[in-house]
């Protein structure tokens, strides 16, 4: 009886976390899966890509985080958006001035510039890891994405969704970020930070806060978010404490209370006036700005939200930038860039445009296997990503396995460093904080006739 | 009784209202009126498909290699004592392409979401390609995008909901250069999911008075409004092309009225069919302008020029209309040479609804795109003084959620839908769909009035969640205040001039 039971499992599907030998077999032909189409053993999956992220820039993605190295047959570099990042380019230098490409070749990035005695943060590659919150996805996700942060010398955010315990042993590359909800806040989860992220919105949805679905809302995600299981959980709009930027000003006293050594960053999105939020969270006492534009990912957003509110990425930073400029306070405080933010070239177009550094978080899923299907929500079968990204169901988020998630995130970094490099030496800069603000060193490729 | 007590108008049922009754019978009232209170809602409920989309995608399975797979992995992982069922039966999908009773070999390709897990982990034998046929729906304009998209919305009546970022083109023609603002702290309101304050989708439909004039007595004189309420600022159009009928007719009145708003019907057609109501706006020719007085429950009727008579300002039927109906007499006025005269003139001899007409790709005859025609025809009545004498409700090109604000911002009080009523009935289109009268549709065969109603009613409650989105995210409490709000709006052609300007090759002009 027990067999047939079993067996009737078996064929309905029946979801259990699973065993060894179906945990080998499946993860063994993913990875493979992934490492062939990385390689071209196979065509490229006709329905794989979009503009923003075609298949070319998808598999290039896969082989980085395969390999290390960039690839010499797909486009690595750019979409086919026919805007933005997509239809700037570089004016290298001819080939004889070019630098050797060398590790000396500089892409350390400061996080505080105001010199007031706080945490005096380098890092190593000018990106860190963008929120994605316990709940939008698995401890798994989470661990391979701060183990790689530390390796890096970089950072990652928690998102908003609790600080799973497993977090401490890499504490010091954790931001833990202070959205509306104020999931996971605690004392402790401030007081283990170099630096608190406040989130006042996110560029896939801003101006309308966060939802995990309540299929997403497990026992462990509403244990550590201080609520009751599979209930929806909304992070309301906007903070109903911060009215003004003094209202504000008071959020980051506060947070300076509980970790006087923290710095402090404020997540805003990109309303026409994000110049002026910009520089008015420089005076309430932020160390770094960091714009998400309306291009970025999320876990879940409405439709409408994605493009049609706030301004893509590459329109805000110059904006915000030149503002700063005006204001004389550009080299006190660290302007970050996100949400839609793919490559080394989209990271060094967003410094040349002026932005200090910038925040991926697409990008660590894509090397994690991620096809960008959309379904990261709960999609149909309200489990989430089928690829145990964007998850926390007991079966789905074993097929990413921590130091599998961490070594291919390694890879990738290190593929996007050597890039930076590339273009950095290109350009003839041997240090990545050269090239701020320098537009002198892009060009625009104009639309041919009748596009 | 007390004093206060009589100027509010409370009767104690048990003789005269004394102090310490006054507050337990206030509050009584106060308690019928607040439950009383019906705040705005629109009823929406999934619906079954009765002429389902084609699927997004095909899903084609080797037999041969998914056999052999099977019996690998039966040999490898088989044991008497200790079977591994579960391996040996597990697929590579969570949606259950591969679950029906013969698993991989009749895959389900209507459950596929295009997750490409299948075709990574198998792709010796698994492949997944978009389907052609959902791909030919539409046209250049109105895609298959657009199409699915109101497909789901007219089937679940929520603001479709996805994970990762967009995914689409950078800024893009159209309603696409235009993005809307949003405010990052300041917010007077929430509504929506949060749903603390109510942010209302009413408009005006008629005249407002300029000022008011009041008498020696105190009383009103001079004009006073001419005007009624609808509650979301869209309205259903003439159906297009081929598509007019009396099943589409009975459809979009009943829904309209359901839902409060209006629905624009050729006069013959409700004349026929007796469908004259306050909610049902006739549109008449201007040669048939007497039979306004056929419609007594009309509030709004339109006139539209007469096919084959010279391109103008027709006063005469304008003033015949009036003259025989009470309703509110609007002017139907298509984006051709002399438009902004003919509006002008329609506004100098009183009409006080325009209701502006372009294609169905949102150009007009010249080939500018609405955006600017409604913000040209706004400012055109606002340099004069006008803009609150006069509704403007506009149509052409409205196909998406996002078109309904981003028209308003350009200068509507409200838009007029038509192609979306096709579509959220499951209704086919061939050709292009470009002319109105040449649109060429196909509605369901057994169109089931109850389902199609509700389909046009979760098509409008999802519109009008994600406009209340729209609203909530820069925080405006009323549609109403987002007409003309061009501040409230970016556009992508001009901050690409700001951000990219002096970068080499750039010329600027979203070129």
């Amino acid at each position: 009886m027990a067999l047939l039971q079993d067996l009737m499992d078996a064929y309905q599907g029946k979801i259990v976390k699973p065993s060894d030998a179906l945990l080998h077999k499946t993860t063994t032909l993913l990875q493979d899966g992934m490492n062939a189409r990385a390689f071209g053993e196979f065509e490229k999956p006709k329905a794989l890509g979009d503009a923003r992220w075609t298949d070319e820039l998808i598999l290039s993605t896969w082989y980085m985080a395969e390999t290390g190295e960039v690839p010499d047959n797909l486009n690595f570099k750019t979409g086919e958006s026919d805007g933005g990042f997509d239809r700037l380019d570089f004016q290298f230098l001819q080939e004889g001035d070019w630098l050797e490409h060398s590790e000396a070749i500089d892409t350390k990035l400061p996080l505080n510039r105001r010199g007031d005695g706080k945490n005096e943060i380098e890092i190593d590659i000018p990106w860190y890891g963008g929120g994605m919150s316990y709940g939008s996805v698995s401890v798994n996700v989470m661990m391979s994405r701060a183990r790689n942060a530390k390796h890096w010398n970089t950072l990652m955010s928690t998102g908003e969704g609790g600080y799973p315990p497993e977090l401490y042993e890499v504490k010091e590359s954790v931001i833990t970020q202070v959205a509306t909800g104020y999931f996971g806040v605690e004392e402790e989860t401030i007081q283990a930070a170099p630096i608190i992220e406040f989130k006042y919105a996110q560029g896939a949805k801003p101006g309308l806060g966060g939802h995990l679905l309540a299929a997403k809302a497990g026992e462990e995600v509403a244990k550590l978010r201080g609520s009751v299981p599979f209930v929806s959980l909304f992070s309301p709009f906007p903070f109903h404490s911060t009215y003004s930027v003094e209202d504000h000003s008071k959020h980051l006293d506060w947070i300076e209370t509980v970790n006087p050594k923290a710095l402090l960053s404020v997540k805003v999105s990109t309303p026409h006036d994000v110049d002026m939020v910009a520089v008015g969270s420089y005076y309430a006492g932020a160390h770094i700005i960091h714009l998400d534009g309306g291009y970025g990912g999320t876990g879940a957003a409405p439709e409408i939200a994605k493009k049609n509110i706030a301004m893509p990425i590459e329109l805000a930073i110059p904006k915000v930038h030149k503002f700063l400029q005006k204001e004389g306070v550009r080299d006190k405080v660290t302007l970050i860039a996100s949400g839609g933010v793919r490559t080394a070239d989209d990271i060094a177009k967003a410094i040349a445009l002026g932005a200090d550094g910038c925040v991926l978080g697409t990008t660590d899923l894509v090397g994690m296997g991620c096809t960008r299907c959309s379904n990261c929500e709960g999609g149909p079968s309200g489990r989430g990503c089928p690829w145990g990204l964007t998850t926390t169901d007991i079966e789905l988020q074993e097929w990413v396995q921590q130091d599998w998630g961490a070594r291919r995130l390694d890879n990738l970094y290190a593929a996007l460093q050597w890039r930076l490099r590339d273009i950095l030496r290109k350009l003839g800069l041997s240090n990545v904080r050269e090239l701020r603000g320098r537009t002198d060193l892009l060009s625009y490729i104009p639309k041919e006739a009748g596009e | 009784m007390l004093e206060s007590a009589a100027h509010v108008g409370l009767q104690a049922s048990d003789g005269p209202l004394s102090l310490d009754k006054f507050g337990t019978e206030s509050a009584r009232i106060g308690r019928e009126v607040a439950d009383g209170y019906h705040r705005y809602h629109i009823d929406t409920e999934e619906v079954d498909d009765v002429n389902p989309l084609p699927h997004r995608f095909l899903v084609t399975v080797g037999k041969v290699g998914l056999a052999k797979l099977i019996s690998k992995e039966a040999l490898t992982y088989f044991r008497p004592w200790d079977p591994h069922f579960d391996v040996i039966l597990s697929r590579p999908c969570t949606y259950g392409v591969f679950s029906g009773p013969l698993g991989g070999f009749i895959p389900r390709p209507k459950l596929c979401v295009g997750c490409l897990r299948c075709e990574v982990q198998h792709p010796e034998f698994v492949k997944v390609l978009p389907n052609p046929d959902l791909a030919k729906m539409g046209d250049s304009y109105t895609t298959h995008g657009h199409i699915a998209a109101i497909d789901e919305e007219a089937k679940k009546g929520m603001v479709p909901v996805r994970g990762q970022g967009y995914r689409g083109r950078f800024g893009g023609p159209g309603f696409d250069g235009m993005l809307t603002d949003m405010s990052e702290i300041v917010r007077p309101s929430r509504d929506g999911i949060h749903g603390r304050e109510l942010i209302g989708t009413a408009v005006d439909i008629g005249s407002k008075p300029m000022h008011l004039s009041f008498d020696s007595d105190g009383k009103l004189s001079g004009s006073t409004p001419e005007m009624f309420t609808i509650q979301v600022p869209f309205i259903f159009d003439l159906p297009p092309g081929n598509l007019d009928s009396t099943r589409l007719a009975e459809v979009v009145e009943s829904t309209s009225r359901g839902i409060d708003t209006l629905a624009c019907l050729d006069a013959h057609t409700v004349a026929r069919n007796r469908l004259d109501a306050p909610n049902v706006v006739p549109v008449l020719d201007n040669a048939e302008a007497s039979r306004a007085s056929e419609f007594p429950r009309a509030r709004l009727i339109e006139l539209r020029s007469t096919p084959g008579r010279p391109w103008g300002w027709d006063a005469g039927g304008f003033d015949l209309a009036r003259e025989v109906s009470d309703a509110i007499i609007g002017i139907r006025i298509h984006f051709e040479e002399g438009w902004q005269e003919r509006m002008i003139k329609a506004v100098e001899s009183g009409a006080k609804v325009i209701h502006l007409l372009a294609d169905l790709h949102g150009r007009g005859s010249d080939g500018t795109f609405v955006t600017e025609l409604f913000k040209e025809a706004h400012m055109l009545l606002l340099e004069q003084g006008r803009r609150d004498t006069v509704t403007l409700l506009g149509g052409g090109g409205i196909v998406g959620a996002d078109h309904v604000p981003k028209a308003i911002i350009s200068g509507l009080d409200a838009v007029a839908l038509d192609l979306p009523v096709l579509f959220a009935l499951q209704g086919r289109s061939n050709g292009s769909l470009r002319q109105r009268a040449k649109v060429d549709g196909t509605l369901p065969r057994e169109l089931d009035q109850e389902w199609a109603e509700q389909r046009l009613t979760n098509l409008c409650g999802s519109w009008r969640d994600q406009l209340l989105e729209i609203l909530g995210a820069m925080g405006i409490r009323e549609v109403r205040r987002l007409r003309g709000e061009f501040g409230r709006s970016m556009v992508v052609r001009h901050l690409e001039d700001e951000a990219f300007e002096g970068i080499a090759g750039y010329v600027g002009g979203g070129c």
